[in-house]
């Protein structure tokens, strides 16, 4: 974790530019992503978030600015957007509706094939990222419409990680599951991560989330950065977030209401655990007074 | 990019022209194409487009957004007053190999040329002033007497406007698609013919079935709050037409009534 793989430098993008409908999504951001880390990207509707995550696979071209890939400009060439499609992986919000191939197993290959890789690693990869997501083999020559929900999702998943990509970017892949598909997406990405050292993005609006799995987290607001860093210094700002419109972990909520009664708690407080040992700390402090 | 597209587009405005009754615009528009086909003469024309600035000029709408729209007709344009200006019988002035111009083609063209974007002006200032809804209800109701011969006429109006309703999220749809196909690896500008047209089967499958799952949830949903087509059906705002409304249908047929008069003399 110390040098960027991706970098994003004065990316400003205005939409429709010169027409009556002329908007400024992103204004002048510079984010770094390093080599595996996990990078939480939070924002409130609006705020820019789903125009970020598109450029850094050049499906969006910058108004101004740049986006460089192990130190290369992605938009260079035709080459070079091809690249970076292959290693930094981008999955869609609901990406089970752009299932359309006739069996499961062809459309994880799909993106590989794109890639024109030969069969035998074809396979590999699919069969690879299958089990990172958790479809079992049985299921491979199944219609990806015959799936649940929760499955689409980690087949979907599975359509992009078979790419392998050095930068996996969700945007909020969890959304519209219940609890134990969360938990077992959230898994399933972090079993890739563990096991291929790459970066994951993930962009969501849930703070637990953010705060339990990122190491860092950017907070976007108004199409500018509004604060980068590790959840704690992030959250201990919580009074800022809230007037961005994004909520607190509830955690660190009750932490500053006793606070604001008197209680002295000690650090930041974001997770359960966290709040445990604060007031197991307070409570030893007491008794040794 | 797929965003730019613009269809039946409707600006929203408070003009005389915005408030008249859609069945009153749809009816006027209808008697300013039949007085655009029977006018013949430079003098017919020009009482037509005088009619046609003035309604213009009133709507408050800006002549760059009426130019604009006339960009996907330039071709069909050019190409009708080229035929007119070569295949015109009467006084040569200029000939050379097998073409020969005539002051009659000259004539020809450019008339033909003024009646197409006369013409699609006019239709351009129903559909610019009139919002989707409203043009769908007029046309319900200018439809109903069509009901005593067993015409489905509430049904029509009703999937019209769905679809109207529908084009901008089918739009919003396949952009996404695209995008996320894109992402994978697909790419959609190389290749020949075929490949090209195989490139369209990851983005067509996922729109047909996202349509299909749209237009079913669009039916529970209708249901749901009791729809069951047009009988006893109410509306909230109820169409009346107004003095203005009269006055306006009895200036589009004295207009009809003047070309026909006119074309009759010959000018």
């Amino acid at each position: 974790m110390n040098e960027p793989i991706l970098k994003v430098e004065n990316l400003t993008h205005i939409y429709s530019p010169g027409t009556p409908f002329e908007m400024t999504a992103l204004d002048n951001i510079d984010l770094d992503i390093y080599k595996g880390e996990i990078l939480g990207i939070i924002g409130h509707t609006g705020s820019g978030k789903s125009t970020l995550i598109q450029h850094l696979n050049a499906l969006i071209k910058p108004t101004s600015g740049r986006i460089l890939l192990e130190g290369r400009d992605i938009n260079e060439s035709k080459q070079s957007v091809r690249e970076v499609r292959g290693k930094v992986g981008l999955v869609f919000q609901y990406p089970e509706y752009q299932l359309f191939e006739e069996t499961v197993y062809r459309d994880i290959a799909f993106g590989p094939k794109n890639m024109k890789l030969d069969p035998a690693e074809i396979d590999r990869r699919v069969r690879l990222a299958a089990r990172f997501t958790g479809v079992e083999e049985s299921l491979l020559e199944r219609s990806p419409f015959d799936l649940s929900g929760g499955q689409k999702r980690r087949v979907a998943i599975a359509g992009v990680i078979a790419m392998m990509p050095e930068v996996l970017v969700l945007d909020e892949p969890m959304a519209g599951l219940d609890p134990g598909g969360r938990e077992e997406i959230m898994e399933n990405i972090m079993t890739y991560h563990r096991e291929t050292g790459a970066a994951i993005v993930i962009v969501t609006h849930s703070m637990e989330e953010a705060a339990s799995r990122a190491d860092r987290m950017a907070v976007l607001s108004h199409g500018k950065v509004a604060m980068t860093g590790t959840p704690e210094e992030v959250f201990a700002r919580g009074e800022e977030l809230r007037r961005m419109g994004l909520a607190t972990p509830v955690m660190t909520d009750v932490a500053d209401k006793l606070r604001a009664l008197g209680v002295e708690l000690p650090g930041t407080v974001y997770t359960v655990e966290q709040m445990v040992s604060a007031l197991m700390e307070l409570e030893g402090g007491k008794r040794r007074a | 990019m797929l965003k730019d597209v613009t269809l039946g587009q409707y600006f929203p405005g408070d003009s005389v022209v915005h408030r008249l009754d859609p069945r009153t615009k749809i009816l006027l528009v209808i008697l300013y194409i039949a007085a655009l086909f029977n006018a013949e003469s430079w003098v017919g024309y020009g009482v037509m487009l005088v009619c046609l600035g003035a309604a213009i000029a009133v709507s408050g709408i800006r002549l760059s957004s009426m130019v604009r729209g006339l960009k996907p007709i330039v071709f069909i344009v050019i190409l009708t007053s080229l035929l007119n200006l070569f295949y015109s019988t009467g006084e040569v002035l200029v000939q050379f190999w097998i073409f020969k111009i005539t002051r009659e083609g000259i004539k020809a063209a450019i008339l033909m040329a003024a009646r197409l974007v006369m013409l699609v002006m006019g239709t351009f200032m129903l559909t610019y002033t009139t919002s989707p809804i409203m043009l769908t209800y007029g046309l319900e109701l200018l439809l109903n007497p069509l009901k005593k011969l067993k015409v489905p006429v509430h049904e029509l109006a009703m999937m019209m406007s769905m679809a109207l309703r529908l084009i901008p999220t089918l739009i919003e749809e396949t952009d996404k698609i695209m995008s996320a196909q894109k992402a994978r690896g697909a790419e959609f500008d190389t290749g020949n013919l075929i490949d090209k047209a195989k490139a369209m089967l990851p983005i067509l499958v996922p729109l047909f079935l996202s349509s299909f799952r749209r237009a079913d949830e669009l039916a529970t949903a209708m249901e749901a709050r009791c729809y069951h087509g047009g009988e006893g059906r109410t509306r909230l705002n109820v169409l009346k037409l107004a003095f203005r409304d009269y006055a306006a249908l009895v200036l589009g047929v004295l207009v009809l009534a003047g070309i026909v008069v006119l074309a009759r003399f010959g000018l």
